[in-house]
Protein backbone atom coordinates (compact mmCIF):
# COMPACT_ATOMS: atom_id res chain seq x y z
CA UNK A 1 0.00 0.00 0.00
CA UNK A 2 1.47 3.34 -0.99
CA UNK A 3 1.63 6.24 1.45
CA UNK A 4 -1.75 7.92 1.54
CA UNK A 5 -1.30 11.48 2.70
CA UNK A 6 -4.99 12.05 3.37
CA UNK A 7 -5.25 8.91 5.46
CA UNK A 8 -2.16 9.96 7.38
CA UNK A 9 -3.52 13.43 8.09
CA UNK A 10 -6.89 12.13 9.21
CA UNK A 11 -5.37 9.49 11.47
CA UNK A 12 -2.87 11.99 12.88
CA UNK A 13 -5.62 14.51 13.62
CA UNK A 14 -7.91 11.83 15.05
CA UNK A 15 -5.12 10.56 17.28
CA UNK A 16 -4.26 14.03 18.56
CA UNK A 17 -7.89 14.71 19.42
CA UNK A 18 -8.34 11.29 21.02
CA UNK A 19 -5.18 11.75 23.10
CA UNK A 20 -6.11 15.29 24.23
CA UNK A 21 -9.54 14.09 25.28
CA UNK A 22 -8.15 10.93 26.89
CA UNK A 23 -5.52 12.77 28.96
CA UNK A 24 -8.11 15.16 30.37
CA UNK A 25 -10.54 12.25 30.70
CA UNK A 26 -8.14 10.38 33.00
CA UNK A 27 -8.29 13.20 35.53
CA UNK A 28 -12.04 13.68 35.09
CA UNK A 29 -12.51 9.98 35.81
CA UNK A 30 -10.24 10.07 38.87
CA UNK A 31 -12.27 12.99 40.19
CA UNK A 32 -15.48 11.06 39.58
CA UNK A 33 -16.37 13.80 37.12
CA UNK A 34 -16.65 11.79 33.92
CA UNK A 35 -20.28 12.89 33.66
CA UNK A 36 -19.32 16.51 34.23
CA UNK A 37 -17.15 16.22 31.11
CA UNK A 38 -20.24 14.99 29.33
CA UNK A 39 -22.23 17.95 30.62
CA UNK A 40 -19.56 20.45 29.61
CA UNK A 41 -19.28 19.16 26.08
CA UNK A 42 -23.04 19.60 25.63
CA UNK A 43 -23.28 22.84 27.52
CA UNK A 44 -20.72 24.60 25.33
CA UNK A 45 -23.19 24.55 22.45
CA UNK A 46 -24.85 27.90 23.26
CA UNK A 47 -21.37 29.37 23.69
CA UNK A 48 -20.40 28.14 20.24
CA UNK A 49 -23.54 29.61 18.69
CA UNK A 50 -23.17 32.96 20.44
CA UNK A 51 -19.47 33.12 19.58
CA UNK A 52 -20.33 32.20 16.03
CA UNK A 53 -22.97 34.90 15.88
CA UNK A 54 -20.57 37.51 17.19
CA UNK A 55 -17.70 36.43 14.96
CA UNK A 56 -19.85 35.65 11.93
CA UNK A 57 -17.75 32.59 11.32
CA UNK A 58 -17.24 29.12 12.71
CA UNK A 59 -13.52 29.78 12.97
CA UNK A 60 -13.28 32.84 15.16
CA UNK A 61 -11.55 33.07 18.47
CA UNK A 62 -14.92 34.27 19.80
CA UNK A 63 -16.30 30.76 19.31
CA UNK A 64 -13.61 29.23 21.51
CA UNK A 65 -13.96 31.95 24.15
CA UNK A 66 -17.77 31.65 24.13
CA UNK A 67 -17.58 27.90 24.57
CA UNK A 68 -14.95 28.19 27.28
CA UNK A 69 -17.11 30.58 29.27
CA UNK A 70 -20.18 28.37 28.90
CA UNK A 71 -18.17 25.33 29.99
CA UNK A 72 -17.11 27.09 33.17
CA UNK A 73 -20.65 28.38 33.77
CA UNK A 74 -21.91 24.80 33.44
CA UNK A 75 -19.38 23.59 36.03
CA UNK A 76 -20.34 26.40 38.39
CA UNK A 77 -24.08 25.72 38.02
CA UNK A 78 -23.55 22.01 38.70
CA UNK A 79 -21.44 22.81 41.73
CA UNK A 80 -23.93 25.34 43.01
CA UNK A 81 -26.92 23.03 42.56
CA UNK A 82 -25.11 20.26 44.41
CA UNK A 83 -23.64 22.22 47.30
CA UNK A 84 -26.10 25.05 47.89
CA UNK A 85 -29.40 23.70 46.59
CA UNK A 86 -28.49 20.14 47.73
CA UNK A 87 -29.52 18.55 44.46
CA UNK A 88 -27.83 15.19 43.86
CA UNK A 89 -24.83 15.24 41.57
CA UNK A 90 -26.34 13.21 38.72
CA UNK A 91 -29.52 15.28 38.79
CA UNK A 92 -27.54 18.56 38.82
CA UNK A 93 -25.57 17.40 35.79
CA UNK A 94 -28.69 16.26 33.97
CA UNK A 95 -30.54 19.52 34.59
CA UNK A 96 -27.59 21.72 33.66
CA UNK A 97 -26.51 20.15 30.43
CA UNK A 98 -29.93 19.45 28.97
CA UNK A 99 -30.95 23.03 29.71
CA UNK A 100 -27.85 24.59 28.17
CA UNK A 101 -27.91 22.18 25.24
CA UNK A 102 -31.55 23.03 24.57
CA UNK A 103 -30.73 26.74 24.65
CA UNK A 104 -27.99 26.03 22.14
CA UNK A 105 -30.36 24.20 19.79
CA UNK A 106 -32.90 27.04 20.03
CA UNK A 107 -30.16 29.57 19.29
CA UNK A 108 -29.06 27.58 16.25
CA UNK A 109 -32.65 27.51 14.95
CA UNK A 110 -33.04 31.24 15.59
CA UNK A 111 -29.81 32.35 13.99
CA UNK A 112 -28.63 29.61 11.71
CA UNK A 113 -30.83 30.53 8.77
CA UNK A 114 -28.87 33.70 8.12
CA UNK A 115 -25.45 32.41 9.03
CA UNK A 116 -23.61 29.46 7.73
CA UNK A 117 -23.53 27.20 10.82
CA UNK A 118 -23.86 23.57 10.07
CA UNK A 119 -25.86 21.86 12.82
CA UNK A 120 -24.86 18.41 11.62
CA UNK A 121 -21.24 19.44 11.78
CA UNK A 122 -21.49 20.81 15.32
CA UNK A 123 -23.10 17.65 16.60
CA UNK A 124 -21.36 14.95 14.61
CA UNK A 125 -18.33 16.53 12.95
CA UNK A 126 -16.78 15.35 9.76
CA UNK A 127 -13.15 14.57 9.95
CA UNK A 128 -13.27 13.14 6.41
CA UNK A 129 -13.43 16.64 4.89
CA UNK A 130 -10.27 17.62 6.71
CA UNK A 131 -7.90 17.36 3.71
CA UNK A 132 -9.93 19.81 1.63
CA UNK A 133 -10.42 22.34 4.44
CA UNK A 134 -7.11 24.13 4.08
CA UNK A 135 -5.60 27.00 5.96
CA UNK A 136 -4.72 29.66 3.42
CA UNK A 137 -2.84 32.79 4.48
CA UNK A 138 -3.76 36.29 3.35
CA UNK A 139 -1.11 36.19 0.64
CA UNK A 140 -2.48 32.92 -0.68
CA UNK A 141 0.03 30.44 0.70
CA UNK A 142 -1.52 27.07 1.53
CA UNK A 143 -0.31 25.86 4.90
CA UNK A 144 -2.22 22.59 5.17
CA UNK A 145 -5.42 21.31 6.80
CA UNK A 146 -6.81 23.84 9.28
CA UNK A 147 -8.27 21.25 11.65
CA UNK A 148 -4.93 19.47 11.96
CA UNK A 149 -3.38 22.74 13.11
CA UNK A 150 -6.16 23.16 15.66
CA UNK A 151 -5.59 19.62 16.92
CA UNK A 152 -1.83 20.14 17.23
CA UNK A 153 -2.34 23.37 19.17
CA UNK A 154 -4.94 21.73 21.40
CA UNK A 155 -2.75 18.72 22.06
CA UNK A 156 0.24 20.92 22.90
CA UNK A 157 -1.77 22.97 25.39
CA UNK A 158 -3.38 19.92 27.02
CA UNK A 159 -0.07 18.06 27.30
CA UNK A 160 1.63 21.17 28.68
CA UNK A 161 -1.16 21.75 31.19
CA UNK A 162 -0.94 18.20 32.48
CA UNK A 163 2.86 18.22 32.50
CA UNK A 164 3.19 21.45 34.46
CA UNK A 165 0.34 20.82 36.89
CA UNK A 166 0.82 17.08 37.21
CA UNK A 167 1.40 16.97 40.95
CA UNK A 168 -1.39 19.45 41.70
CA UNK A 169 -3.85 17.58 39.45
CA UNK A 170 -2.95 14.25 41.02
CA UNK A 171 -3.10 15.46 44.60
CA UNK A 172 -6.39 17.33 44.28
CA UNK A 173 -7.92 14.36 42.43
CA UNK A 174 -6.99 12.01 45.27
CA UNK A 175 -7.52 14.19 48.33
CA UNK A 176 -8.79 17.69 47.70
CA UNK A 177 -8.94 18.83 51.33
CA UNK A 178 -5.39 17.70 52.04
CA UNK A 179 -4.31 19.82 49.07
CA UNK A 180 -6.24 22.83 50.39
CA UNK A 181 -4.62 22.49 53.81
CA UNK A 182 -1.19 22.64 52.16
CA UNK A 183 -2.23 25.80 50.35
CA UNK A 184 -2.64 24.24 46.91
CA UNK A 185 -5.42 26.15 45.12
CA UNK A 186 -7.79 23.22 44.61
CA UNK A 187 -10.62 25.34 43.25
CA UNK A 188 -8.34 27.04 40.75
CA UNK A 189 -6.91 23.73 39.56
CA UNK A 190 -10.43 22.39 39.17
CA UNK A 191 -11.59 25.38 37.14
CA UNK A 192 -8.47 25.19 34.98
CA UNK A 193 -9.21 21.55 34.24
CA UNK A 194 -12.83 22.38 33.35
CA UNK A 195 -11.65 25.18 31.07
CA UNK A 196 -9.28 22.80 29.30
CA UNK A 197 -12.14 20.34 28.81
CA UNK A 198 -14.36 23.11 27.38
CA UNK A 199 -11.61 24.33 25.08
CA UNK A 200 -10.81 20.81 23.91
CA UNK A 201 -14.48 20.18 23.20
CA UNK A 202 -14.75 23.25 21.01
CA UNK A 203 -11.44 22.70 19.33
CA UNK A 204 -12.48 19.16 18.43
CA UNK A 205 -16.13 19.64 17.61
CA UNK A 206 -15.61 20.35 13.92
CA UNK A 207 -13.65 17.15 13.52
CA UNK A 208 -15.50 14.63 15.65
CA UNK A 209 -18.55 16.57 16.82
CA UNK A 210 -19.58 17.71 20.28
CA UNK A 211 -21.30 14.45 21.14
CA UNK A 212 -18.51 12.13 20.11
CA UNK A 213 -15.96 14.17 22.07
CA UNK A 214 -17.71 12.85 25.16
CA UNK A 215 -16.98 9.27 24.21
CA UNK A 216 -13.31 10.10 23.74
CA UNK A 217 -13.24 11.81 27.15
CA UNK A 218 -14.80 8.88 28.95
CA UNK A 219 -14.17 5.57 27.21
CA UNK A 220 -10.38 5.32 26.71
CA UNK A 221 -9.56 6.22 30.35
CA UNK A 222 -12.21 3.83 31.64
CA UNK A 223 -10.80 1.07 29.41
CA UNK A 224 -7.23 1.74 30.54
CA UNK A 225 -8.30 1.73 34.19
CA UNK A 226 -9.47 -1.85 33.74
CA UNK A 227 -5.91 -2.87 32.88
CA UNK A 228 -3.75 -0.91 35.30
CA UNK A 229 -3.94 0.60 38.76
CA UNK A 230 -0.91 2.86 38.30
CA UNK A 231 -1.20 6.44 37.17
CA UNK A 232 1.67 6.63 34.66
CA UNK A 233 0.78 3.36 32.90
CA UNK A 234 -2.85 4.52 32.97
CA UNK A 235 -1.92 7.70 31.11
CA UNK A 236 0.31 5.85 28.65
CA UNK A 237 -2.30 3.21 27.93
CA UNK A 238 -4.95 5.90 27.38
CA UNK A 239 -2.61 7.54 24.85
CA UNK A 240 -1.97 4.27 23.03
CA UNK A 241 -5.71 3.56 22.98
CA UNK A 242 -6.29 7.00 21.44
CA UNK A 243 -3.90 6.23 18.60
CA UNK A 244 -5.22 2.69 18.11
CA UNK A 245 -8.81 3.91 18.04
CA UNK A 246 -7.98 6.45 15.32
CA UNK A 247 -6.16 3.96 13.09
CA UNK A 248 -8.79 1.24 13.45
CA UNK A 249 -11.61 3.76 13.22
CA UNK A 250 -10.26 5.20 9.98
CA UNK A 251 -9.74 1.91 8.17
CA UNK A 252 -13.01 0.38 9.36
CA UNK A 253 -14.88 3.49 8.23
CA UNK A 254 -13.12 3.18 4.89
CA UNK A 255 -14.05 -0.49 4.70
CA UNK A 256 -17.71 0.00 5.63
CA UNK A 257 -17.98 3.40 3.97
CA UNK A 258 -19.28 5.10 7.13
CA UNK A 259 -18.45 8.05 9.38
CA UNK A 260 -14.88 8.05 10.69
CA UNK A 261 -15.72 9.67 14.01
CA UNK A 262 -18.62 7.27 14.50
CA UNK A 263 -16.36 4.32 13.77
CA UNK A 264 -13.69 5.62 16.16
CA UNK A 265 -16.20 5.64 18.97
CA UNK A 266 -17.53 2.24 18.01
CA UNK A 267 -13.99 0.86 18.17
CA UNK A 268 -13.49 2.53 21.56
CA UNK A 269 -16.73 1.00 22.83
CA UNK A 270 -15.86 -2.48 21.58
CA UNK A 271 -12.39 -2.27 23.15
CA UNK A 272 -13.97 -1.24 26.43
CA UNK A 273 -16.48 -4.09 26.36
CA UNK A 274 -13.76 -6.62 25.54
CA UNK A 275 -11.60 -5.28 28.38
CA UNK A 276 -14.54 -5.38 30.76
CA UNK A 277 -15.27 -8.98 29.79
CA UNK A 278 -11.66 -10.02 30.28
CA UNK A 279 -10.83 -7.97 33.37
CA UNK A 280 -14.24 -7.03 34.75
CA UNK A 281 -14.66 -9.98 37.00
CA UNK A 282 -11.29 -9.63 38.69
CA UNK A 283 -11.49 -5.87 39.17
CA UNK A 284 -13.53 -4.01 41.71
CA UNK A 285 -13.05 -0.68 39.97
CA UNK A 286 -14.71 -1.83 36.79
CA UNK A 287 -18.04 -1.19 38.45
CA UNK A 288 -17.29 2.44 39.17
CA UNK A 289 -15.78 3.06 35.76
CA UNK A 290 -18.81 1.64 34.02
CA UNK A 291 -21.18 3.49 36.30
CA UNK A 292 -19.52 6.71 35.19
CA UNK A 293 -20.43 6.18 31.57
CA UNK B 1 -13.69 23.62 82.73
CA UNK B 2 -11.44 25.51 80.33
CA UNK B 3 -7.81 25.89 81.28
CA UNK B 4 -5.88 28.32 79.09
CA UNK B 5 -2.37 27.56 77.86
CA UNK B 6 0.55 29.92 78.23
CA UNK B 7 2.03 31.18 74.95
CA UNK B 8 -0.39 28.99 72.97
CA UNK B 9 0.28 27.51 69.49
CA UNK B 10 -3.42 27.53 68.74
CA UNK B 11 -6.02 30.02 69.84
CA UNK B 12 -9.71 29.67 69.07
CA UNK B 13 -11.87 32.58 70.04
CA UNK B 14 -15.64 32.30 70.44
CA UNK B 15 -16.00 30.25 67.27
CA UNK B 16 -19.34 29.04 65.92
CA UNK B 17 -19.55 26.71 62.92
CA UNK B 18 -22.75 25.95 61.02
CA UNK B 19 -23.79 23.70 58.17
CA UNK B 20 -26.83 25.05 56.32
CA UNK B 21 -27.58 27.67 58.95
CA UNK B 22 -27.76 25.16 61.80
CA UNK B 23 -24.78 25.44 64.13
CA UNK B 24 -22.92 22.24 65.01
CA UNK B 25 -20.26 23.93 67.14
CA UNK B 26 -21.24 26.65 69.60
CA UNK B 27 -18.98 29.33 71.05
CA UNK B 28 -15.81 27.27 71.08
CA UNK B 29 -13.09 29.13 72.94
CA UNK B 30 -9.79 27.56 74.00
CA UNK B 31 -6.01 27.68 73.67
CA UNK B 32 -3.52 24.84 73.24
CA UNK B 33 0.06 24.60 74.53
CA UNK B 34 3.00 23.62 72.33
CA UNK B 35 4.98 20.40 72.52
CA UNK B 36 2.15 18.27 73.85
CA UNK B 37 0.12 15.29 72.78
CA UNK B 38 -3.47 16.53 72.81
CA UNK B 39 -6.60 14.40 72.58
CA UNK B 40 -10.05 15.43 71.36
CA UNK B 41 -12.78 13.30 72.93
CA UNK B 42 -16.49 13.29 72.27
CA UNK B 43 -19.32 11.06 71.07
CA UNK B 44 -20.19 10.55 67.39
CA UNK B 45 -21.54 13.70 65.81
CA UNK B 46 -20.04 15.86 68.57
CA UNK B 47 -18.35 18.03 65.96
CA UNK B 48 -14.78 16.74 66.39
CA UNK B 49 -14.08 16.53 62.66
CA UNK B 50 -15.78 19.87 62.14
CA UNK B 51 -13.56 21.46 64.79
CA UNK B 52 -10.42 20.19 63.06
CA UNK B 53 -11.68 21.31 59.66
CA UNK B 54 -12.48 24.75 61.01
CA UNK B 55 -8.97 25.08 62.43
CA UNK B 56 -7.56 24.38 58.98
CA UNK B 57 -10.02 26.59 57.14
CA UNK B 58 -11.75 23.70 55.34
CA UNK B 59 -15.05 24.95 56.75
CA UNK B 60 -15.65 28.59 57.49
CA UNK B 61 -16.76 29.60 60.97
CA UNK B 62 -19.89 31.75 61.10
CA UNK B 63 -18.42 33.58 64.06
CA UNK B 64 -15.18 33.94 65.96
CA UNK B 65 -11.64 33.33 64.75
CA UNK B 66 -8.73 30.93 64.74
CA UNK B 67 -5.10 31.90 65.19
CA UNK B 68 -2.24 29.46 64.71
CA UNK B 69 1.24 30.36 65.99
CA UNK B 70 -0.31 33.74 66.80
CA UNK B 71 -0.93 34.39 63.09
CA UNK B 72 -3.85 34.05 60.69
CA UNK B 73 -4.03 30.64 59.07
CA UNK B 74 -2.96 31.73 55.57
CA UNK B 75 0.46 32.80 56.81
CA UNK B 76 1.32 29.52 58.53
CA UNK B 77 -0.14 26.83 56.26
CA UNK B 78 3.22 25.17 55.65
CA UNK B 79 3.57 24.56 59.40
CA UNK B 80 0.28 22.66 59.72
CA UNK B 81 -0.24 19.03 58.81
CA UNK B 82 -3.45 17.06 58.49
CA UNK B 83 -4.47 13.42 58.70
CA UNK B 84 -8.04 13.20 57.40
CA UNK B 85 -10.44 10.40 58.29
CA UNK B 86 -9.57 7.37 56.19
CA UNK B 87 -13.02 7.20 54.56
CA UNK B 88 -12.63 10.70 53.11
CA UNK B 89 -10.80 9.39 50.02
CA UNK B 90 -11.30 6.64 47.44
CA UNK B 91 -8.56 4.05 48.00
CA UNK B 92 -9.08 2.71 44.48
CA UNK B 93 -7.11 5.69 43.24
CA UNK B 94 -4.23 4.52 41.04
CA UNK B 95 -1.26 5.27 43.29
CA UNK B 96 1.39 3.39 45.23
CA UNK B 97 2.13 3.83 48.92
CA UNK B 98 5.21 5.90 48.05
CA UNK B 99 3.19 8.12 45.66
CA UNK B 100 0.73 9.01 48.42
CA UNK B 101 3.40 9.71 51.05
CA UNK B 102 5.32 11.90 48.57
CA UNK B 103 2.20 14.09 48.38
CA UNK B 104 3.09 15.31 51.85
CA UNK B 105 6.08 17.13 50.36
CA UNK B 106 4.13 18.96 47.64
CA UNK B 107 3.17 21.92 49.82
CA UNK B 108 6.77 22.99 50.45
CA UNK B 109 7.74 22.19 46.86
CA UNK B 110 5.64 24.94 45.30
CA UNK B 111 4.10 25.26 41.85
CA UNK B 112 5.84 23.73 38.78
CA UNK B 113 8.54 21.98 40.82
CA UNK B 114 8.69 18.22 40.63
CA UNK B 115 9.43 15.96 43.57
CA UNK B 116 12.97 14.62 43.32
CA UNK B 117 15.50 12.64 45.29
CA UNK B 118 15.22 14.71 48.45
CA UNK B 119 11.43 14.38 48.55
CA UNK B 120 11.72 10.65 48.01
CA UNK B 121 14.13 10.34 50.93
CA UNK B 122 11.75 12.26 53.18
CA UNK B 123 8.90 9.96 52.14
CA UNK B 124 10.94 6.80 52.72
CA UNK B 125 12.02 8.01 56.17
CA UNK B 126 8.39 8.77 57.06
CA UNK B 127 7.30 5.31 55.93
CA UNK B 128 10.05 3.81 58.03
CA UNK B 129 8.75 5.66 61.09
CA UNK B 130 5.31 4.08 60.78
CA UNK B 131 6.73 0.64 59.98
CA UNK B 132 5.55 0.58 56.36
CA UNK B 133 8.93 0.29 54.62
CA UNK B 134 8.05 -3.13 53.27
CA UNK B 135 5.08 -1.75 51.36
CA UNK B 136 6.55 1.16 49.39
CA UNK B 137 5.48 -0.07 45.97
CA UNK B 138 2.20 -1.64 47.03
CA UNK B 139 -0.98 -0.26 45.41
CA UNK B 140 -2.98 1.63 48.02
CA UNK B 141 -6.12 -0.31 47.04
CA UNK B 142 -4.40 -3.47 48.27
CA UNK B 143 -3.78 -2.25 51.82
CA UNK B 144 -5.71 -3.15 54.97
CA UNK B 145 -7.52 -0.37 56.82
CA UNK B 146 -4.79 -0.12 59.43
CA UNK B 147 -2.10 0.08 56.76
CA UNK B 148 -4.00 2.81 54.91
CA UNK B 149 -4.17 4.72 58.17
CA UNK B 150 -0.40 4.40 58.60
CA UNK B 151 0.16 5.65 55.06
CA UNK B 152 -1.87 8.76 55.93
CA UNK B 153 0.21 9.29 59.07
CA UNK B 154 3.43 8.89 57.07
CA UNK B 155 2.15 11.44 54.55
CA UNK B 156 1.59 13.91 57.38
CA UNK B 157 5.08 13.21 58.77
CA UNK B 158 6.54 13.92 55.32
CA UNK B 159 5.07 17.42 55.59
CA UNK B 160 7.46 18.16 58.45
CA UNK B 161 5.10 20.56 60.21
CA UNK B 162 4.93 22.00 63.71
CA UNK B 163 1.24 21.40 64.35
CA UNK B 164 -0.34 18.06 63.45
CA UNK B 165 -4.10 17.57 63.34
CA UNK B 166 -5.18 13.95 63.08
CA UNK B 167 -8.79 12.81 62.66
CA UNK B 168 -9.25 9.33 64.16
CA UNK B 169 -5.88 8.04 62.98
CA UNK B 170 -6.31 4.88 65.03
CA UNK B 171 -9.62 3.71 63.59
CA UNK B 172 -9.07 0.13 62.43
CA UNK B 173 -5.47 0.02 63.69
CA UNK B 174 -4.47 -2.95 65.87
CA UNK B 175 -3.37 -2.36 69.45
CA UNK B 176 0.33 -3.08 68.91
CA UNK B 177 0.51 -0.61 66.01
CA UNK B 178 -1.49 1.93 67.98
CA UNK B 179 1.01 1.74 70.84
CA UNK B 180 3.97 2.04 68.45
CA UNK B 181 2.49 5.07 66.71
CA UNK B 182 1.62 6.72 70.03
CA UNK B 183 5.29 6.32 71.02
CA UNK B 184 6.22 8.05 67.76
CA UNK B 185 3.77 10.90 68.42
CA UNK B 186 5.11 11.24 71.95
CA UNK B 187 8.62 11.57 70.59
CA UNK B 188 7.43 14.27 68.19
CA UNK B 189 5.82 16.13 71.09
CA UNK B 190 9.10 15.95 73.02
CA UNK B 191 10.80 17.55 70.01
CA UNK B 192 8.44 20.50 70.43
CA UNK B 193 5.76 19.58 67.89
CA UNK B 194 2.13 19.84 68.86
CA UNK B 195 0.04 16.80 68.01
CA UNK B 196 -3.76 16.99 68.19
CA UNK B 197 -5.56 13.66 67.82
CA UNK B 198 -9.28 12.92 67.60
CA UNK B 199 -9.62 9.70 69.52
CA UNK B 200 -12.51 7.38 70.28
CA UNK B 201 -11.18 5.26 73.12
CA UNK B 202 -11.17 6.83 76.58
CA UNK B 203 -8.93 4.12 78.03
CA UNK B 204 -5.99 4.59 75.71
CA UNK B 205 -6.65 8.33 75.73
CA UNK B 206 -5.98 8.33 79.48
CA UNK B 207 -2.73 6.50 78.90
CA UNK B 208 -1.23 8.57 76.13
CA UNK B 209 -2.44 12.15 76.07
CA UNK B 210 -1.02 15.08 78.04
CA UNK B 211 -3.86 17.47 77.39
CA UNK B 212 -7.51 16.76 76.68
CA UNK B 213 -10.31 18.56 74.84
CA UNK B 214 -13.81 17.27 75.54
CA UNK B 215 -16.46 18.25 73.10
CA UNK B 216 -20.14 17.75 72.52
CA UNK B 217 -21.36 20.57 70.25
CA UNK B 218 -20.27 22.87 73.08
CA UNK B 219 -16.80 22.77 74.55
CA UNK B 220 -17.04 20.81 77.79
CA UNK B 221 -13.42 20.94 78.88
CA UNK B 222 -9.93 21.74 77.74
CA UNK B 223 -6.86 21.38 79.93
CA UNK B 224 -4.18 19.04 81.32
CA UNK B 225 -5.54 15.50 81.45
CA UNK B 226 -5.28 15.15 85.23
CA UNK B 227 -7.35 18.24 85.82
CA UNK B 228 -10.14 17.89 83.28
CA UNK B 229 -10.89 14.16 83.08
CA UNK B 230 -13.39 13.85 85.89
CA UNK B 231 -16.48 11.72 86.10
CA UNK B 232 -18.69 14.78 86.04
CA UNK B 233 -17.12 16.21 82.89
CA UNK B 234 -17.10 12.84 81.13
CA UNK B 235 -20.80 12.53 81.96
CA UNK B 236 -21.36 15.96 80.49
CA UNK B 237 -19.46 14.99 77.34
CA UNK B 238 -21.00 11.62 76.71
CA UNK B 239 -24.44 12.21 78.16
CA UNK B 240 -26.24 9.48 80.03
CA UNK B 241 -24.76 6.42 78.36
CA UNK B 242 -24.84 4.20 81.44
CA UNK B 243 -22.81 1.27 80.26
CA UNK B 244 -20.02 3.54 79.23
CA UNK B 245 -20.25 5.67 82.33
CA UNK B 246 -19.94 2.83 84.79
CA UNK B 247 -16.74 1.87 83.02
CA UNK B 248 -15.63 5.46 83.14
CA UNK B 249 -16.20 5.84 86.87
CA UNK B 250 -14.21 2.71 87.33
CA UNK B 251 -11.49 4.24 85.23
CA UNK B 252 -11.48 7.47 87.19
CA UNK B 253 -11.43 5.54 90.46
CA UNK B 254 -8.51 3.44 89.26
CA UNK B 255 -6.72 6.57 88.30
CA UNK B 256 -7.07 7.94 91.82
CA UNK B 257 -5.53 4.89 93.46
CA UNK B 258 -3.22 3.68 90.79
CA UNK B 259 -2.56 6.35 88.17
CA UNK B 260 -2.52 4.94 84.67
CA UNK B 261 0.09 7.28 83.34
CA UNK B 262 3.63 6.02 83.44
N1 LIG C 1 -20.87 18.54 55.26
C1 LIG C 1 -21.84 18.53 56.19
N2 LIG C 1 -23.06 19.04 55.91
C2 LIG C 1 -24.03 19.04 56.84
N3 LIG C 1 -23.90 18.55 58.08
C3 LIG C 1 -22.71 18.02 58.43
C4 LIG C 1 -21.62 17.98 57.50
N4 LIG C 1 -20.56 17.40 58.12
C5 LIG C 1 -20.98 17.09 59.37
N5 LIG C 1 -22.27 17.45 59.56
C6 LIG C 1 -23.02 17.31 60.81
O1 LIG C 1 -22.34 18.00 61.82
C7 LIG C 1 -22.34 17.27 63.03
C8 LIG C 1 -20.91 17.08 63.52
O2 LIG C 1 -20.23 16.24 62.59
P1 LIG C 1 -18.71 15.81 62.78
O3 LIG C 1 -17.89 17.03 62.98
O4 LIG C 1 -18.35 14.93 61.64
O5 LIG C 1 -18.74 14.96 64.13
P2 LIG C 1 -17.70 13.90 64.71
O6 LIG C 1 -16.45 13.97 63.90
O7 LIG C 1 -17.50 14.33 66.14
O8 LIG C 1 -18.35 12.56 64.65
C9 LIG C 1 -23.07 15.99 62.75
O9 LIG C 1 -24.38 16.13 63.22
C10 LIG C 1 -23.05 15.86 61.26
O10 LIG C 1 -24.21 15.22 60.80
MG1 LIG D 1 -15.47 12.59 62.68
Amino acid sequence: MSFDQNAFLIILTGSLIAISCGLLGVFMMLRKMAMTGDAISHAVLPGIVIGFFVAGSQRGLEVIIGAGILGIIATLIIDWLRKKARVQLDASIGITFTLLFAIGIILINLFAYNVDLDQECVLYGEIAYLPIDLWVTGSGTILGPRITYLAVLNFTLVAGFIYFFFKELTLTSFDESFGSVMGIPSKGINLALMSMVSYTTVSSFEAVGAILVVALLVVPPATAFLWTKNLMPLIKLTTILGIGISILGYYLAYLFDSSIAGMMVTVAGVLFLLSALIKGRSSKSAGTSMANI
Amino acid sequence: MIIQAESPVLEIHDMTVSYDQSPVLWNIDFTLPSGQLIGILGPNGAGKSTLIKAIMGLVNPTGGYVKVFDKPLEEVRSRISYVPQRESVDWNFPASVLDVVMMGTYGKLGLFKRPGKREKEVALASLDQVGMSAFINRQISELSGGQQQRVFIARALAQDADLYLMDEPFAGVDIATEAAIFELLKKMALEGKTVVVVHHDIYSAMTYFDWMIMLNLHLVASGPKNQVVTEELLRKTYGGKLNLLSKVSELVRKQDFNPLEH
